[in-house]
């Protein structure tokens, strides 16, 4: 059993009440569902001063209507997620994503907001501190060397999150207070492409709620590439929507996950569409992929196998989604 | 006395309990899944120290300073102790004692325990171990046995010159006659991944130090409390009788705690160094470093074949790693060539075996200890070599079977052989006849055989005690208490015993209860390993179990005023055969059965027959000796998807050759629990080391397969009926493993065309073959087109 940090626990019954507190408290970390926070800390990845307990804040646990979307507060569980009566019909995707994260236990008590601000994962990272002091730690956390790229000067560890790519693809947005107010921006805006700083939020700046759009007219689906059907996190996560039939491609809308530091949302598909689809399509579909993606030795599985799979992934999933 | 007295019409209708072959929940189950066991972490450590381990960041050093001074003087530290107070080496075997609990002099794996703490709390304890200073001088470091056995190389162990922990040269028959006799003789090398037990209950000691008395009592999750007993003895410096060793309910072991681990050790010269109670409960990383698994195994195999199928020769060159102490290392690389016999019917066998020294977490035993690489080789070469002579993988199998009764070339007996039924069944259930090479693209069906021993016919400790000893008891209160020192670790041992006991006497279960592993109570066992203990504690249980029937069948003729030959014992009431007179109650009998002697303890006893402790002479030749042997033939059908490399697995066939199934229900648990693992080995677990640290020291990255990659499994369960057996039974749950990595892979070579050479095939690997030959089509292709 690895000892946990000394910290104090806070308890804000509201959003507003929990951004004042983390900019009064340096070093602070929000805890929502606690499943990949709680091993963190064990392993001595996270010491923070003050833990914010958002379990207590009722605004951030429910989904809403919203004209042509939906509301989700970030406290919303992943169970929650997958079973909420608003998701079923036009959010399918939501669900579908969210019910290939982890185990079942995991998501009862994990929630939208951690999964969307995961922290990134590598196998240089995710490991004790006697494990990371015996490898010299690294540039993500502690150390100077990223034993992923060593002579690089950027942090590869890999974002993991399942739900980013799905919210992607529905155009979300989050909103975000801090002290200083509430702002809402792109989810994409939300990431940068470095692991050890890949949220661009400011200092004690807090996930509110994440906001998505209806796709009129999309068939949506997501696959998962993993060693196992359960628990792990995914070697490569792709979501899409796609509008059209058959060999006719209206529009395109592509999410990955677990290739880059950041979930990537596919750039340039708009290219692609409007036409008719066909295996100049799919190898075009292939290079945007290609060239967008960067997976990194960062899991245990190698990253030739990810960027291949990504590739045949992709080009399965569009190609079913045409064809049903 | 207290016991109801029955009416004339019990006594009438009274039938004995038809205990063995019943299909009875585990006599502890209840316990497991209300949650009420108590394991070793959940014991009572009211007043004990936590002791944390200082573990080595280094994978191969010479210490030159080890500075405890800041942590001892830490408020709350109560201990901190070195190698320096160990006085003794440890190691199962007492030919290759070559480690101590905490190092002396050198490190030899990043993870090696080098010094521990003991303080009143985990935080004291880890802010202690944060202060011990460890300065060394690197040296060069091994991590496959190739580096390991370069000329010039720094020796890990003095006595082990150039790295070599054993080597293993044995030849039966004439091997080149074989295979100058052959039609076709093939060669092919095959690579398995090291891996581990991944029991879920991580490693943990409770260890109590009576300073007045000088009393230790160590409770730990170990298989072979015996030998943990013994190794105490010895690091410890203390006489046995002083010693006490408890095993309290244990979460799984397959083979890891089948030798004495260094933090039981530890964790008793805690106590002693605080005069009290410590506590130890190493976290899945520990657990995982502490190791004993299956070694990366480097094989190199050769085998001919005639026209018909039959195998004229085999010969295999196998290398270990086995990581940085001893273990069980010596006994694992005989076991690989040992076990190439007992399967088949093969005239000459060449086996060159060798184990190395690397500086990784060391090897051991680990279910289906030392066969279970060898047999996915074997096995896919015996597949390969019926393809190229147009033969079915199943005929090729019935080409080469032994007979029921039958001795091999190195000098393995058995006395039954159920393979034949096994493929038989296998077969049929699967309509492999309709599938084999049939199937749609990327979907397959593949075969493989397997067997294991029940049981070594030598023990460890060679002492010229019996195998195996059961104590009853049976008092006042007409209850039947079982004392055994046989390790129930999950696989049901007490219940076969609990099993054995009711058949013999007949009497119900409620009557009997089971007291297992104190070794202030219960008689030595040497433990649960070689899947040892239904055939010897079973056959000891029979034998106790009569001897106390023989003593209440006197009392009941006492009573009855009648010839024991006359009595009809029916379990719960014994008789006059027949007589009209209905009989006694067991309570009576009991009771007549005390007069004048009070409390009654019966004992049985087993010992293996000589016949079956090894006729070979060869150097080694104990090794893979057993009363009997299990046999498995299992049948997989496998989904590969292009797109990912995954593969699969639609469904499992397997039946088992268990001699008798005393519980079938028990049966089936361990042979599904086979399939489960042998799925993991082949495709998705493995440990890997990167510069020699542990890079999936966690169950995300060491990755077990999970409910949703479990298959729908059919288990056929085979009985002929081995003279040797309890009932007839032998072992029932090493034996199916090997048999189900081979499966798969042949599974996968119908569905792919691809011959797996490697374990485990992941996605990766198995995506990497994919694309090579499709490289390779393109460029025959190609070369066509030109031609």
């Amino acid at each position: 059993m690895e000892v946990l940090p000394d910290f104090e626990i806070l308890c804000p019954n509201s959003a507003e009440e929990a951004a004042q507190m983390a900019s009064k408290k340096g070093e602070s970390r929000y805890m929502a569902g606690g499943t990949d926070f709680m091993p963190n800390m064990r392993r001595g990845l996270e010491k923070p001063k003050a833990v914010i307990d958002l379990s207590g804040i009722g605004e951030m646990q429910s989904i809403e209507k919203t004209g042509n979307g939906l509301r989700i507060g970030a406290s919303v569980t992943l169970q929650q997620l997958i079973s909420a009566d608003e998701i079923k019909s036009d959010f399918s995707l939501l669900a579908e994503a969210a019910e290939t994260i982890a185990g079942t236990t995991h998501r009862q008590t994990a929630t939208v907001g951690g999964n969307v601000c995961l922290d990134t994962r590598c196998q240089f990272y995710n490991q004790s501190e006697w494990w990371r002091k015996s490898n010299d730690y690294c540039l993500k956390y502690e150390g100077e060397i990223c034993h992923v790229a060593p002579t690089g000067k950027i942090c590869r560890a890999a974002f993991s999150g399942d739900l980013a790519p799905a919210l992607m693809v529905h155009g979300a947005k989050v909103e975000l207070t801090s002290a200083k107010g509430t702002r809402t921006i792109d989810l994409k805006d939300l990431y940068q492409e470095d692991g050890a700083d890949y949220l661009l939020l400011e200092p004690g700046e807090l996930l509110v709620a994440v906001l998505v759009e209806k796709l009129e007219g999309y068939k949506t689906a997501y696959r998962k590439v993993r060693v196992r059907g359960g628990v792990d996190f995914p070697l490569v996560g792709i979501a899409a929507a796609v509008k059209g039939n058959g060999t006719q491609l209206e529009d395109l809308r592509v999410g990955l996950t677990g290739t880059n530091s950041k979930p990537v949302s596919l750039e340039g598909t708009a290219d692609l569409c409007g036409g008719s689809f066909d295996e100049t399509g799919f190898k075009a579909l292939e290079k945007l992929v290609q060239k967008q993606i960067q997976p990194m030795r960062s899991t245990f599985s190698p990253s030739h196998y990810r960027r291949k799979v990504a590739l045949n992934v992709s080009r399965r999933l569009v190609g079913n989604l045409l064809e049903n | 006395m207290s016991a109801p007295i029955p009416n004339i019409e019990d006594l009438k209708n009274a039938k004995p309990n038809k205990a063995a072959g019943a299909r009875i929940p585990l006599v502890d189950g209840i316990e497991k899944v209300t949650g009420k066991a108590q394991y070793t972490a959940d014991l009572d450590d009211h007043g004990a120290f936590t002791g944390l381990i200082f573990r080595s960041p280094y994978a191969h050093a010479k210490i030159v300073n080890l500075d405890i001074s800041a942590a001892q003087a830490l408020p709350g530290v109560m201990a901190v102790i070195t190698g320096e107070d160990c006085g003794a080496p440890f190691g199962i075997l007492p030919i290759a004692e070559n480690e101590y609990p905490l190092v002396k002099e050198k490190v030899r794996y990043k993870g090696d325990a080098v010094a521990a703490v003991a303080a009143v709390d985990a935080e004291t304890a880890q802010r202690a171990i944060n202060l011990i200073k460890l300065e060394v001088n690197e040296l060069p470091a091994y991590y496959t046995p190739d580096e390991a056995r370069a000329p010039g190389t720094v020796d890990l162990h003095e006595r082990r010159k150039g790295n070599q922990e054993r080597s293993v040269n044995h030849e039966f028959g004439d091997v080149e006659a074989g295979f100058s006799e052959a039609d076709l003789v093939k060669e092919n090398t095959y690579h398995c991944a090291e891996v581990t037990h991944a029991h879920m209950e991580p490693h943990a000691a409770l260890a109590e130090y009576d300073a007045e008395r000088e009393l230790m009592t160590l409770k730990s999750v170990t298989q072979v409390p015996y030998y943990v007993h013994l190794m105490l003895t010895q690091c410890l410096g203390m006489d046995s009788s002083r010693i006490r060793v408890i095993k309290p309910f244990v979460g799984g072991g397959f083979g890891a705690r089948t030798e004495t681990l260094n933090f039981e050790i530890i964790a008793c010269l805690l106590a002693k160094a605080t005069g009290g109670k410590v506590r130890m409960q190493l976290t899945r990383e520990e657990t995982f470093l502490t190791h004993r698994g299956r070694p990366e195994t480097d094989i190199k195999i050769k085998m001919g074949l005639k026209k018909d199928g039959k195998i004229t020769g085999v010969q295999a060159e196998v290398t270990q790693k086995g990581g940085a102490y001893g273990g069980y290392g010596i006994i694992t690389i005989l076991y690989s060539g040992a076990l190439l016999n007992a399967i088949y019917d093969i005239p000459n066998v060449k086996y060159d075996g060798y184990r190395i020294y690397t500086n990784t977490p060391a090897c051991g035993a680990m279910r289906g200890h030392g066969t279970v690489n060898i047999r996915f080789a074997f096995e896919s070469l015996l597949d390969n070599i019926a393809e190229e002579l147009g033969l079915d993988p199943i005929e090729v199998r019935r080409a080469n079977l032994l007979t029921s009764e039958f001795e091999t070339v190195n000098g393995l007996r058995g006395l039954s052989y159920g393979l034949p039924e096994c493929l038989d069944w296998a077969e049929e259930a699967s309509d492999w006849k309709e599938k084999r090479g049939k199937m749609p693209k990327n979907k397959g069906i593949g075969i493989g055989c397997s067997h294991f021993v029940s049981g070594a016919g030598k023990p460890v400790h060679w002492t010229g005690e019996p195998h195996a000893t059961i104590n009853l008891k049976l008092d006042f209160d007409g209850g039947i208490t079982i004392l055994t020192g046989a390790s129930d670790i999950g696989q049901g041992s007490s219940t076969i015993i609990t099993q054995a006991v009711a058949e013999i006497l007949g009497v119900d279960y409620g009557r009997l209860r089971i007291i297992a592993n104190d070794s202030a109570i219960t008689p030595k066992d040497n433990g649960s390993y070689s899947s040892r203990v239904t055939v010897m504690v079973g056959n000891a249980a029979i034998d106790a179990a009569k001897n106390l029937k023989g003593i209440l069948v006197e009392a009941a003729a006492k009573k009855l005023d009648c010839a024991e030959q006359d009595i009809e014992c029916l379990g719960e009431v014994y008789r006059v055969a027949g007589s009209q007179d209905p009989g006694i109650p067991f309570q009576e009998v009991v009771n007549e059965a005390l007069v004048g002697t009070g409390t009654i303890t019966a004992k049985g006893t087993y010992f293996v027959p000589e016949a079956f402790q090894g006729t070979g002479k060869q150097r080694g030749a104990a090794v893979g000796s057993s009363p009997g042997f299990s046999y498995a033939a299992t049948i997989a059908q496998v989904d590969v998807d292009e797109d990912t490399g995954l593969v699969t697995v639609e469904k499992i066939w397997v039946a088992h050759d268990c001699g008798f199934a005393i519980n079938p229900l028990s049966v089936e648990g361990q042979v599904q629990g086979a399939v489960w693992m042998g799925l993991a080995q082949a495709f998705s677990e493995e440990t890997r080391y990167q510069d020699g640290l542990h890079m999936a020291p966690n169950f995300l990255d060491y990755r077990f397969p999970t409910m949703v990659e479990s298959p729908d499994i059919e288990v056929k369960i085979v009985e002929p009926i081995d003279p040797n057996g309890p009932f007839g039974a032998k072992e029932a749950s090493e034996g199916a493993l090997s048999s189900i990595v081979a499966a798969v892979a042949s599974a996968v070579k119908d569905a792919t065309g691809i011959e797996m050479t490697e374990t485990p095939i992941t996605p990766d690997r198995l995506m990497d073959a994919m694309i090579k030959r499709e490289r390779e089509e393109k460029r025959n292709a190609s070369k066509k087109g030109a031609a």
